[in-house]
């Protein structure tokens, strides 16, 4: 268990800056040799699918591997521990300070930067669904509903999902799509 | 137990009427004549979140907030698909438009803190909360701020334990195939509306507008850090040349 912990608190502590799921495959599967590769890969597919952040998703998968959800939460307190105290001193200074005309004018253009990465996140997948009308028209559609209409977020999954989940449903014998 | 997000949100009738008709839309997703109507009322309700003089804080003692904002998380847990950056869109609404703990603009600020800090850009989370208790001093803004990011985190958490537990019966099922290929389209749109959203918000002039495009055409065709665009950008703020 103290391993798990101080385990997650290296990954954290390496990853300073991104590049977190590389780092964390080196140091779980090559260091302390706690999966497999292939057990690595397949950890890594389950926290992409279930909701949560995925770097997060992959530290419970990890800690559930050895200790179930105990383990998960070893896992969970290890990998947030650092950058989370760190946020909050930020967020306390942030809160304090940001009145100060200094600081408003450096965040004005930290916060133009930070809206290019926003923007970038949609390109980032769309050459997976490139080759599918459907995924793309679904795509179309909920960036209409969201920007043209406000529909939040909630009742848009609600309605989209299923729908969505019903076209893709797998057939007997077709695969139509290649595997996202 | 906090109230239930949607009943949280309808007992915000204090806010003024075109948010508050936005908010009843969340509630009734479908109908056509709704989505009709609401296109005018949701402009109103934009010019409004700019003036944060229509939007009123809810009365809540202490505890009563803190519940609040642990409640709102709390709901929004599952949703937050492709990783979390789903959410925001949603968090802004949440913060801004609808509890007012924030101006948009600190909104723009926090969101670009935590993307410049280690860790998962998913901890906003926790500044969002601070921001909601930040009001009642800094204990309480710290204690918001914890319990907001154990309420996001807890739910997706205990699901990820779950499902890794039974994978092996997961892995071959239709709903597992049809959810993995059904959601990712939709969580393309999302991410493309969130996109927009957070350049809207971070509302700078012509060169920081510039500076945004670029950032983005860098992340996708070089593997450079974001943290020195963040850096050349902030020196370029201060400066005066990126400004809002």
């Amino acid at each position: 268990m103290r391993q798990l912990f101080v385990g997650m608190l290296q990954v954290a502590l390496s990853a300073f800056g991104g590049g977190l799921s590389a780092w964390s495959q080196r140091i779980v599967v090559e260091e302390r040799r706690w999966l497999s590769n292939e057990e690595f890969l397949t950890g890594l597919t389950v926290a992409r699918l279930f909701p949560g952040p995925n770097q997060i998703n992959m530290a419970v998968y990890v800690g559930t591997f050895f200790h179930g959800l105990r383990g998960a939460l070893v896992a969970l307190a290890g990998m947030l521990l650092l950058p989370f105290t760190l946020l909050m001193v930020l967020g306390l200074a942030y809160f304090s300070f940001h009145s100060l005309p200094a600081i408003d004018r450096v965040l004005a253009g930290v916060v133009a930067a930070a809206a290019g990465m926003a923007l970038s996140m949609g390109f980032k997948i769309l050459g997976e669904y490139r080759r599918d009308p459907v995924a793309l028209l679904l795509a179309a559609a909920t960036l209409v509903a969201m920007e043209g209409f406000h529909v939040r977020l909630v009742p848009l999954v609600l309605v989209a999902g299923p729908l969505a989940m019903a076209w893709y449903w797998p057939r007997a014998g077709a695969s139509r799509l290649p595997k996202p | 137990m906090a109230l239930p997000p949607f009943l949280v949100s309808l007992g915000a009738g204090a806010v003024p009427a075109p948010a508050g008709f936005v908010e009843l839309l969340g509630l009734i997703p479908s109908g056509a004549g709704v989505l009709a109507a609401a296109s005018d009322a949701s402009q109103l309700a934009a010019t409004a979140a700019d003036q944060l003089a229509h939007c009123e804080p809810m009365r809540l003692n202490d505890l009563g907030h803190l519940l609040q904002v642990m409640g709102t998380f709390l709901g929004l847990s599952l949703f937050s698909l492709g990783g979390g950056n789903t959410l925001l869109s949603e968090y802004h609404q949440i913060s801004v438009n609808q509890f007012c703990w924030l101006t948009s603009t600190q909104f723009a600020d926090l969101y670009a803190l935590a993307e410049a800090a280690p860790g998962p850009s998913s901890m906003l989370v926790g500044l969002l909360g601070m921001g909601a208790g930040w009001p009642e001093g800094p204990g309480w803004a710290l204690l918001s701020a914890y319990g907001a990011e154990l309420a996001i985190l807890l739910p997706s958490t205990l699901l990820m334990v779950a499902a890794c537990l039974r994978w092996n019966r997961l892995r071959d099922s239709p709903w597992r195939i049809a959810f993995e290929r059904g959601l990712g389209p939709i969580t393309l749109g999302i991410l493309f509306a969130v996109g927009l959203k957070i350049l809207h918000t971070a509302d700078t002039n012509t060169p920081g507008l510039i500076v945004s495009l670029l950032v983005c055409v860098l992340m996708l065709r070089t593997r450079i850090s974001p943290l020195w665009f963040m850096a050349v950008a902030g020196v370029l703020g201060g400066l005066g040349v990126i400004n809002r």
